[in-house]
């Protein structure tokens, strides 16, 4: 399914979207959009592909109501705005593609979410990548230091070499929105694993503190909730150069969800997790133990930190027993801690002390 | 000497009074002397049958030492020269002191007060112009107190020429004073003024000679009080017996039917029975002991056959209600919403006196939604500007859980908060404060329980309305879904695929499933009249009958006029039409306009239905409330009960409020009431 698909192709899958809904008022019943419910409840693990993906579960988006109406409407907004694209050869991030609703009257989108959403919806239903649409992302993509070489094709068309430790400053190599062959190939490494961090503030300090060179490996800042591109990154990484994963994360049931998404597939994307899931990461830290056995200054979880660890215990993607431990841990703790927090036994204490026990954990 | 300690003297009653005299801040002296002088002119113009038009000027003479002039202006009947210096000049001077009515001012200090107030902040005295229709000029006076012996010291007296004006009353006072903005304010003052009175023209030139200007909104004058007898209920020992001393009569049974209200022949029989006097007896003869035993009958505690004595309720024609439709336009005037729902509770009696709830309850755009409710207080047409919260009128809103009504209220008690402004209005003869500084109504059960009663009704229109609108809306979404997106999906497809637009008369058909009704209710400026026009669609597969109706204000005094459909009246204000086959995909539209209203008079119409199909839009007819309403209709056009019946001895009418009989069978309200469809008028 994630393959990409020619402009013929992604054309008659657009057109199937839009005679589902011609074909019903011709029979006299109001027109509908069929698309797999996008919740926990309905995504389960693809053993094929190592990843979890939708289940068999439909949702009819019909025109009984004024909201769904509405969303039919824009989709066929949408849709020719995308065939009007790909017949000029153009494309346009997804805010332009909200700004250009404006001119769509009664198919204009209330909020970019609604657009973003509906760009989505469109690549469930069709089977394309928004790539195929000619839709870019606004999302900023990540920031990666380590000695590797890869060969990224620029503005004017031509290849350039780039090693992410020589050819780049302290901010790293900047991972583009669009990272599939056509855009960049990997050359050449000399790292054992990459290892993905949530926040800047860690990837500066591992990179000021050396660690790519000391321990032979690849930093990858995630900002937060990873882009699909960061994803994607990890993914083709991963796979072509046979290499593990490692994520770095707070302590909080909102970086096990990040770790979800880059692990097993995020929900919002499980129609193309085989894609952009690396089912081989491994999820370093912070884990609820380590706030006891580190000592770590922490913070009480919050009632909505304890609303999201209680949705991630009925969560598929959680089942297995070491996530449930830890889960359980941490609201018997009732504690969550940044990583940033090690910084409480010194700057160099998470490059000297915490990561090469933790690695060594791993057998990395 | 003398004179210098009664100076003393007076000056130290004013300032060890204040408080209730309303002069205890320099903001709050002022709008006691508008209040003063409002009141008085009010007054004046009501009893001379006059619509008031009243100008309040303030300006700033000396913003250092805070000294404002203040010039009120009305079209009264003037006063005649010679009582000028008795109405201005004279503590406790007032014809109203005594009477048994309702009244704006209960007792005396007046604007005399605020001559009084005046002159001991300013040292000048007050100026007073005043025409009376059958003089050719005005009279124009200086007024100052001679402190000593509680008398008007004139000044300056002259003959004005005051051209076309018939007449009317021109003060004029210079007083150490603050002008201030907000809830408690002079602004604030005249804009409850003119709520509770909205067929006077009040114009307020603020310092900043900015004008504010509150037009009349209707040309009906308060309707004339009478002055009652007093009540058994309602009285106390001494007033007791100074009437019987009093009295000239000569037997105590026509004393008792004379004297007093509610007493009717056989009343009085039993009254002298029980407490064991003779018919014939002299009035003026009676013992205290005998005195006190029938102040004992008249309360209840001497009973005959196990009950007290029957007595009538006291009659209520010394009560002047604003009325819904005034208190309605009154609101609409002052704050910009749209709907308003307003009750007039049927008068009531509490301790002998009567008494008369009035609320309204304005809801809407315009004001916050996140603030408490603005809660607009009154006693007799006056405002209550200060001690909200002790006050009985704020507890009985507090004692209401809002919510249910669509309000927010923590906890369902307290002041709610929405985007709504409360007013309630007590009218009755003996308003009961909790001071003397008449700012809140103390506590009474009774009246807390007819507030309380009122709030209820007024929550349920509230709610309906509300309701009413969340189904407009609905109804509203389904046309722009069938009319607009529908339509549009159908042509964007076949454009894309390159096919012809399809028919969209069955998805329409699926999408709605059922029969519309559109109401729209509009006041049409070139007509003078309010449009209704009521739309149904049949979007269902098959033909549909149905018994349309509508409520309309037949009982306010509209007329339905072009109403070319025809139908038949169904009882008082509810009117009928008989639609025999709307077919599939049509469209059948009733319409005609009321007459004889004015504008915000009618803002809503509700729609009912008599049929198995539900009409989205409109609600089914409940005939137990339309059976109640020809009951009702019924009960008014039925002769009143005869007074004279009652000196006969033979009328049995209970004095309970709400006798048994015309009690409905079903509860859709409260039976005095003659507000149907929920307080909507």
């Amino acid at each position: 399914m994630a393959e990409r698909k020619s402009i013929e192709e992604t054309k008659t899958a657009l057109h199937d979207v839009v005679r589902e809904m011609y074909d019903r008022i011709v029979k006299g019943e109001p027109p509908t959009m069929t698309l797999p419910v996008r919740t926990k409840n309905n995504i389960g693990f693809d053993p094929k592909l190592g990843v979890y993906k939708y289940g068999k579960k439909q949702t009819i988006r019909d025109a009984t109501s004024l909201g769904s109406a509405k969303q039919l409407l824009r989709a066929l907004h949408v849709i020719e705005f995308i065939e009007s694209m790909i017949n000029d050869g153009k494309s346009s991030t997804l805010r332009e593609m909200y700004y250009i609703s404006e001119g769509w009257g009664l198919g204009k989108f209330q909020s970019q979410n609604e657009s973003n959403n509906l760009a989505e919806d469109l690549e469930i239903v069709t089977r394309c990548l928004r790539e195929d649409f000619k839709l870019r992302p606004e999302e900023d993509g990540a920031r990666m230091i380590g000695n590797l070489t890869l060969r990224e094709r620029n503005r004017r068309g031509e290849w350039m070499r780039i090693n992410a430790r020589d050819d780049v400053g302290d901010s790293g190599y900047g991972v583009p929105y669009n990272v599939e062959a056509e855009k960049i190939e990997f050359l050449e490494h000399d790292i054992n694993f990459i290892m993905a961090i949530e926040t800047g503030g860690m990837f500066d300090r591992l990179v000021e503190n050396g660690f790519d060179e000391d321990f032979n490996c690849a930093l990858l800042h995630l900002k937060g909730q990873p882009a699909r591109s960061t994803r994607r990154i990890m993914k083709r990484m991963s796979e072509e150069w046979d290499l593990p994963v490692v994520v770095f994360l707070d302590g909080d049931p909102w970086s096990f969800r990040i770790f979800a998404s880059i692990a097993y597939g995020a929900i919002k994307t499980a129609h193309i997790s085989e894609y952009l899931a690396t089912p081989t990461s491994t999820y370093l830290g912070i884990t609820a133990d380590d706030i006891l056995a580190y000592d770590l200054p922490s913070d009480d979880l919050s009632k909505k930190d304890i609303e999201a660890l209680n949705a991630e215990l009925s969560d598929p993607r959680f089942a297995d027993g070491w996530w449930q431990e830890q889960i359980n841990m941490m609201l018997e703790v009732g504690k969550k801690a940044e990583q940033q927090s090690l910084a409480k036994y010194g700057l160099d204490f998470v490059t000297e002390t915490y990561l090469p026990e933790k690695l060594q954990q791993l057998g990395l | 000497m003398a004179a210098n300690q009664k100076q003393v003297a007076i000056s130290e009653f004013f300032e060890k009074n204040k408080h209730f005299l309303g002069f205890d801040t320099l903001n709050r002296a002022l709008i006691t002397a508008v209040k003063e002088a409002v009141d008085n002119a009010l007054d004046a113009c009501e009893e001379a049958r006059i619509l008031p038009d009243i100008v309040v000027k303030i300006t700033k003479l000396d913003n250092k030492k805070d000294i404002l002039q203040l010039e009120v202006e009305d079209n009264g009947p003037g006063i005649p020269r010679a009582s000028i210096e008795k109405v201005f000049g004279q503590l406790l001077f007032g014809s109203r002191f005594h009477a048994i009515r309702q009244s704006r001012g209960q007792q005396g200090i007046g604007i005399t007060g605020v001559v009084m107030y005046s002159q001991l902040t300013t040292g000048d005295p007050t100026h007073v112009e005043s025409k009376i229709a059958k003089e050719a000029t005005a009279v124009s006076v200086d007024i100052g107190l001679d402190t000593r012996k509680n008398k008007a010291i004139k000044s300056n007296q002259d003959r004005i020429d005051w051209g076309e004006k018939a007449h009317g009353l021109k003060v004029k006072t210079k007083m150490k004073a603050k002008y201030q903005r907000g809830r408690q304010s002079v602004w604030q003052y005249l804009r409850m003024t003119s709520i509770v009175n909205p067929h006077a023209d009040i114009l307020f030139i603020d310092p900043d000679g900015e004008k504010h200007h509150w037009q009349r909104v209707t040309e009906r004058l308060p309707s004339r009080v009478e002055a009652i007898k007093p009540h058994p209920n309602g009285i106390e020992l001494g007033q007791l017996q100074r009437l019987c001393s009093e009295s000239s009569e000569s037997r105590m049974t026509t004393f008792l039917r004379r004297t007093f209200s509610g007493v009717s022949g056989r009343a009085a029989k039993e009254l002298c029975e029980v407490s064991e006097l003779e018919e014939k007896l002299k009035p003026k003869s009676l013992n205290p002991q005998q005195v006190r035993a029938l102040l004992e009958a008249f309360q209840g505690e001497r009973l005959l056959k196990g009950k007290p004595v029957k007595l009538l309720n006291p009659p209520t024609s010394c009560l002047s209600p604003i009325e819904e439709l005034l208190i309605k336009k009154g609101l609409s005037k002052t704050i910009d919403s749209k709907f308003v729902t307003t009750m007039t509770r049927a008068p009531s009696v509490t301790q002998g006196n009567p008494f008369q709830v009035e609320v309204g309850l304005i809801f809407g755009d315009g004001m916050a939604a996140d603030k408490p409710v603005e809660i607009l207080r009154f006693a007799n047409r006056v405002p209550l500007m200060y001690q909200q919260g002790g006050c009985l009128l704020t507890k009985a809103i507090e004692s209401v859980d809002w919510r249910q009504y669509g309000l927010d209220q923590a906890g369902g008690r307290g002041v709610p908060k929405g985007p709504a402004a409360i007013l309630v209005h007590l009218a009755s003869t003996n308003v009961q404060f909790t001071s003397e500084a008449k700012e809140a109504l103390s506590d009474n059960e009774t009246v807390m329980e007819e507030a309380r009663k009122a709030m209820l009704e007024m929550g349920r229109g509230l709610r309906k309305h509300l309701e009413k609108q969340k189904k407009m809306g609905k109804t509203k979404e389904k046309f722009e879904l069938i009319n607009d997106i529908i339509p549009a999906i159908a042509e964007k497809s076949a454009a894309l695929l390159e096919l012809p637009v399809p028919d969209l008369a069955g998805s329409i058909t699926r999408i709605m499933s059922a029969v519309i009704a559109e109401t729209t209710t509009t006041w049409n400026k070139e007509t003078k009249q309010t449009d209704v026009h009521i739309a149904f669609y049949n979007y269902t597969s098959r033909a549909r009958s149905y018994t349309m109706l509508v409520n309309w204000p037949e009982r306010q005094g509209a007329t339905m006029v072009g109403n070319e459909l025809g139908g038949r009246k169904e009882a008082m204000g509810v009117w009928a039409w008989k639609l025999e086959t709307l077919q599939p995909g049509s469209r059948t539209v009733i319409t005609y306009s009321l007459d004889g209203l004015e504008k915000g008079d009618w803002n809503e119409t509700d729609v009912f239905y008599r049929g198995s199909q539900e009409v989205i839009g409109a609600t089914k007819m409940d005939e137990k409330l339309l059976e109640e309403i020809r009951r009702q209709e019924e009960a008014l056009n039925a002769p009143p009960p005869d007074e004279d019946a009652d000196e006969e001895g033979d009328a049995e009418i209970a004095p309970e409020p709400e006798p048994a009989e015309t009690k409905p069978t079903t509860p859709v309200g409260d039976p005095k009431q003659t507000t149907l469809f929920g307080g909507d008028y």
